[in-house]
């Protein structure tokens, strides 16, 4: 403990100089702005503000980068309490809420709780994370590949909650992205697989081509299809003031815990993320609440609920991608590469190697946190003007910024290629109702997976009961079976009921 | 997407899977016995590939054949602006390597807008000639980003405009 408080405060004396606060501070006006723009996602504005990392110093890239992390998650309940049009997939229950209190006429209210809900949970959040991911990471030390490969293959079963609508769809778009992820030499044996002749292929698919293709092409590619020609941006109605609802909130701290909780915890699991816990959040509080006939009709605890989740699962995430260094989703999937590009291997080693980076990193979580309730207040305020972007200007900027995405990847025009091509694939996934999601998870933690199976093979003579043979692993194994049959353990009760 | 259409996709999932499992033999054959070889992994996620299109396609057939309505409604596509956004990217990607990234993007900025629905020619034009202008001062200039210079006369194009721009 003592540890950790020593190193936030080293962590704050660097988060806290000018340049780093800057960098904070940019980070979340450019999340939230482009949380709040339908099309553009979360993980799409990490992704685009990677390029301009490249020449930044770690910090500076790293704070940057929490900032658009912190404020994306956060920016796309603006325009769905405002305009019901959710930024992101996460803000769909929020907006459920928020849109129906702003129709009666308590838009600065619902803004205000969504506000400083998404501010609590992302601050005890980054907080549990500053003090818990210390002894998380000392014992992640203990842990070996066989413990290493059940967490990743716990990722994998996340896939399950992620589509409840089609497990057979989800499981598709997992092994087609673990197979991806075979593509190109193999570590171990240094053969080459499914290249097929072609030399760009020997390298691998690089997932940051799979994801700015899948998410935000396939996306632009959606809309233009879909959007009549002329129409642009939608436009806000009027200059909408939130209120600091700090009495307001105090009734509703149980929704608030609960939503910050399962925000943590369910961040916490690979292969989850906000989405999920938002989601997760909202049908929890459904079991919990008295009034759970007012859901859907502008219930401040679902909202509260379901936005707090939201920021907490932001902490979580990021305990699994620096001291496992496994991402927990998407956008710490790109976050592990800006690391990486950083000459910084996440993992167990970074908290010996790195403290410093590491607590600067938790100090500027938290910094972010408390100054997203300024931004958040101003973004909302200031929003009405800027959804006036129109909509073919956004759309074509987004496939040049893919572009040059990709290209810098590694200065290869095949990136680009690879990219546009996930674009068109993504595009048509949406149409077959093949979701995203268990695609990306597949590109990044297949080959995760493959690495720790056979590592762990080598090391225990092919003998497959080390997986269950060992505790830790069992009991990770064990969850996971449990998270996959848990939707048809339910609906057996149901049946029995 | 017609029913049809995605049974055959699926069949094409669960046939595709399978040659692709048919060509991993091979991969093994350096690898001591006893051993797992690279091969392994594959084969294990093609199975996989191929039971999920086979789960998927029992599902679609009890969709088809019960009163359930299809999941998920989509807004309708306009065909001919996929084909045509489609194509401006096709192009776009084509184009940079011979014509240069400056000229190609700054061609298809003003190309793109028009398909995504922008109809006002001096806002287009001034998008596409600023937002180039700001992409290659900050991507060139300040991240150092080798884009393409285009092919022969091209690049001498590209050159001299990076110089006219201060960007050389």
């Amino acid at each position: 403990m003592i540890e950790s408080v020593l190193g936030l405060g080293v962590g704050f004396q660097h988060a806290l100089q000018p340049l780093h606060l800057g960098m904070i501070a940019l980070g979340l006006v450019i999340g939230i702005l482009a949380g709040a723009l339908p099309g553009i996602t979360m993980l799409n504005s990490i992704v685009l503000v990677l390029p301009f990392t490249y020449l930044m110093g770690i910090v500076p890239a790293l704070l940057l980068m929490i900032g658009v992390y912190c404020g994306g998650v956060f920016g796309g309940s603006i325009t769905g309490i405002l305009f019901n049009i959710p930024g992101d997939p996460m803000n769909v229950p929020t907006t459920w809420e928020g849109y129906q209190l702003s129709r009666q006429g308590r838009t600065q209210y619902a803004l205000g709780l969504a506000i400083m809900s998404s501010a609590v949970g992302g601050l005890v959040s980054a907080l549990f994370l500053a003090f818990f991911a210390p002894p998380f990471a000392r014992f992640a030390l203990t842990l070996s590949s066989v413990e290493f490969f059940s967490v990743v293959v716990f990722g994998l079963a996340g896939v399950s909650v992620l589509n409840q609508s089609s497990l057979p769809a989800a499981l598709i778009s997992l092994f087609a992205g673990m197979f991806l992820g075979t593509i190109g030499t193999e570590a171990q044996y240094g053969v080459e697989r499914f290249v097929f002749g072609v030399p760009f292929l020997t390298t691998g698919v690089d997932f940051v081509t799979v994801l700015i293709g899948l998410f935000a092409i396939g996306e632009v590619l959606e809309q233009i299809v879909t959007t009549p020609p002329g129409l642009t941006a939608p436009r806000g109605q009027e200059r909408t003031v939130p209120q600091l609802p700090l009495r307001d909130l105090w009734p509703l701290r149980w929704p608030l815990a609960r939503g910050t909780l399962v925000g943590i915890a369910v961040g916490g699991l690979a292969g989850a993320g906000a989405t999920v816990s938002s989601f997760v959040s909202y049908g929890l509080e459904k079991q919990f609440s008295k009034t759970p006939e007012l859901f859907g009709r502008g219930h401040a605890g679902a909202l509260v609920a379901s936005e707090s989740s939201v920021n907490g699962s932001t902490g979580g995430a990021m305990i699994h991608l620096l001291t496992l260094g496994i991402p927990g989703s998407a956008a710490t999937a790109v976050m592990m590469g800006a690391f990486l590009i950083h000459g910084i291997q996440p993992g167990p080693l970074l908290f010996t190697k790195q403290p410093e980076q590491v607590y600067t990193l938790f100090a500027g979580m938290i910094l972010a946190n408390v100054l997203m309730v300024a931004f958040g207040f101003l973004a909302a305020m200031c929003f009405a003007t800027l959804m006036r972007v129109p909509a073919p200007i956004l759309n074509t900027l987004i496939v040049v910024f893919c572009f040059i995405g990709a290209f810098a990847l590694r200065n290869d025009m095949a990136d680009v290629w690879l990219t546009m091509l996930f674009g068109v694939i993504g595009f048509f996934m949406r149409r077959y109702d093949l979701p995203i999601p268990p695609l990306v998870m597949g590109v990044i933690l297949g080959p995760m997976a493959e690495q720790y199976f056979l590592t762990s093979m080598v090391a225990h003579g092919n003998d497959l009961t080390v997986f269950v043979t060992r505790p830790v692993s069992a009991v990770i194994l064990g969850l996971a079976v449990l998270l996959v049959l848990a939707p048809s353990l339910r609906r057996l009760r149901r049946g029995a009921a | 997407m017609g029913s049809h259409a995605r049974v055959a996709a699926l069949l094409a999932g669960v046939l595709g899977s399978g040659l692709l499992f048919a060509s991993t033999w091979p991969l093994d054959a350096l690898v001591p016995r006893g051993r797992l070889g690279p091969g392994f992994w594959p084969r294990l996620v093609l199975i996989g590939l191929a039971l999920a299109c086979l789960l998927r396609l029992r599902e679609e057939r009890r969709v088809r054949s019960g009163d359930a309505a299809s999941a998920g409604v989509l807004p309708p596509v306009s065909g001919s602006r996929l084909a045509l956004g489609l194509a401006c990217i096709l192009a776009y990607v084509i184009a940079a390597p011979q014509v240069g990234f400056a000229l190609a993007t700054a061609a298809f900025v003003a190309a793109f807008m028009v398909v995504a629905g922008a109809r006002r020619v001096p806002g287009i034009a001034a998008t596409a000639l600023l937002g180039t202008v700001i992409l290659l001062y900050t991507f060139i200039k300040l991240v150092y980003l080798p884009f393409p210079k285009g092919a022969g006369p091209f690049e001498r194009v590209t050159l001299a405009l990076y110089r006219a721009l201060g960007i050389f």
